[in-house]
C-alpha cells in the first residue's frame, strides 16, 4: 500500500509557474483529436475546434443514449406483446398492468426478458393480461390466455 | 452450442417472407406495416444492431383504395434536371402507368432516410396481381393480415343469402321502385 497522506499534505510552493508548457497543453487535445481526419489531427487551430465541437456532441449523446435505450426496450416490449397478442396495444398497457399486480420490473429487465427468456415475457404478458381484464387499462385486448381460471 | 441451440439461432435470425394483400387498402396506412417488418421492427430481436428485416411480398396493388377523391389532388413531383423538367404526375396517371409505383413510392417516403433505405427496399416485392412468381411464392410463410376488411359486393352473395337477410317490411305489390 502507498500511503500518500505526506505527500498531499505537503506545503507546495506558494508561487506557482505562471505558464504551462504549452507542448503538454496541446497534448492533452492532440490525443483527442488523434483519430480525426486530414490536418483536423495535427494542426493545433484546427484541431481545437473540432475536439471542442466533438466534446459537445459527446455531451448531448450522453442525453440521446438514455432516450435511445428506452425507445429500444419499449420497442422490444411492444413486439413482444404484439407477437403473442395478448395486449395488442403494447408496452403501455403491459407496463401499467404489471405495476398494478405489484411486479415491479423495469423498461431494462421485460425488454431484456422479451429477447432472452420469452416463455418468461409471456407469463408476464399473461398476468398483464389478465390484470387488464379486471381493470379497465386499455382499450384494445386480445384473446385471453388460456389454462388461467381468470382472477390474480 | 447444441444442434437445437444453434437451430434456434437460426431460426431466430433468419429471414422471414410474409404476404400482404393490398387489395382495398390505403397503401400509406399499409407502408407504416410493411415496413415495420422490412426493418425487424416487429421483431423483439429488433435494437439497431442486428439487421433483422424480413422480405415482404404485395400482391393486388393494382387494386389499392384511396380516400374520397385523392386519386385526382395526389400530385407526384419529378425533375429530370434540365431547365423546365418539372413534371407533376397525379395519382391516378401514375397507378395508370404502372400499378406497383404508388405503393413502392409510399414505402420508400416512410423509411428512415439512412443508408439502409435502399436495402430494406430491396426486400420489398410488389406484384400488380396475384400471379406471384414460383422462386418468390415458395418462400413465403405466413401473412400480414390486411388493415382493413374488404367489403363483399351485393353481387357476391348468393340469392339465397340475399333472401334470408332480415327485413323489416315488404313492398307492397303496387309499389312501383324505379
Amino acid at each position: 500500500m502507498v500511503n500518500l497522506t505526506r505527500v498531499m499534505l505537503w506545503r507546495r510552493p506558494s508561487v506557482r509557474p505562471r505558464t504551462v508548457d504549452p507542448f503538454w497543453k496541446k497534448r492533452q487535445i492532440f490525443k483527442l483529436s488523434s483519430h480525426f481526419y486530414g490536418r483536423a489531427r495535427n494542426c493545433w487551430s484546427i484541431a481545437i475546434r473540432r475536439v471542442q465541437r466533438a466534446l459537445m456532441y459527446v455531451a448531448a449523446g450522453r442525453k440521446i443514449r438514455k432516450q435511445h435505450m428506452q425507445d429500444v426496450w419499449d420497442q422490444r416490449i411492444r413486439s413482444g406483446c404484439q407477437e403473442l397478442g395478448y395486449l395488442p396495444e403494447g408496452e403501455k398497457t403491459m407496463l401499467e398492468g404489471l405495476a398494478r399486480s405489484n411486479v415491479l420490473l423495469n423498461r431494462q429487465t421485460l425488454g431484456n426478458l422479451a429477447v432472452l427468456e420469452p416463455r418468461t415475457f409471456e407469463a408476464l404478458n399473461k398476468i398483464a393480461r389478465v390484470r387488464a381484464n379486471e381493470e379497465k387499462i386499455a382499450r384494445y385486448l386480445g384473446p385471453f390466455p388460456k389454462g388461467i381460471l381468470g382472477k390474480l | 452450442m447444441s444442434a437445437s441451440r444453434r437451430v434456434q439461432q437460426w431460426l431466430t435470425f433468419t429471414r422471414q417472407w410474409w404476404l400482404f394483400d393490398a387489395k382495398w387498402q390505403d397503401p400509406f396506412e399499409s407502408a407504416k406495416v410493411i415496413n415495420k417488418h422490412l426493418k425487424g421492427a416487429h421483431k423483439p430481436i429488433f435494437g439497431g444492431h442486428a439487421d433483422c428485416g424480413d422480405h415482404v411480398v404485395v400482391i393486388n396493388s393494382q387494386d389499392i383504395a384511396m380516400r374520397g377523391d385523392e386519386w385526382y389532388y395526389r400530385v407526384y413531383f419529378h425533375h429530370t434536371g434540365y431547365p423546365g423538367g418539372a413534371t407533376w404526375t397525379k395519382a391516378w396517371e401514375l397507378h395508370k402507368k404502372d400499378p406497383t409505383m404508388i405503393i413502392w413510392k409510399a414505402c420508400y417516403r416512410d423509411l428512415e432516410k439512412d443508408l439502409t433505405r435502399r436495402g430494406r427496399m430491396q426486400r420489398l416485392h410488389i406484384f400488380k396481381d396475384s400471379n406471384i412468381p414460383k422462386d418468390i411464392i415458395q418462400n413465403i410463410t405466413d401473412q400480414i393480415p390486411q388493415l382493413r376488411t374488404v367489403p363483399k359486393r351485393l353481387k357476391d352473395y348468393s340469392q339465397e343469402e340475399i333472401e334470408k337477410f332480415p327485413k323489416l317490411f315488404d313492398y307492397p305489390k303496387e309499389h312501383v321502385l324505379d
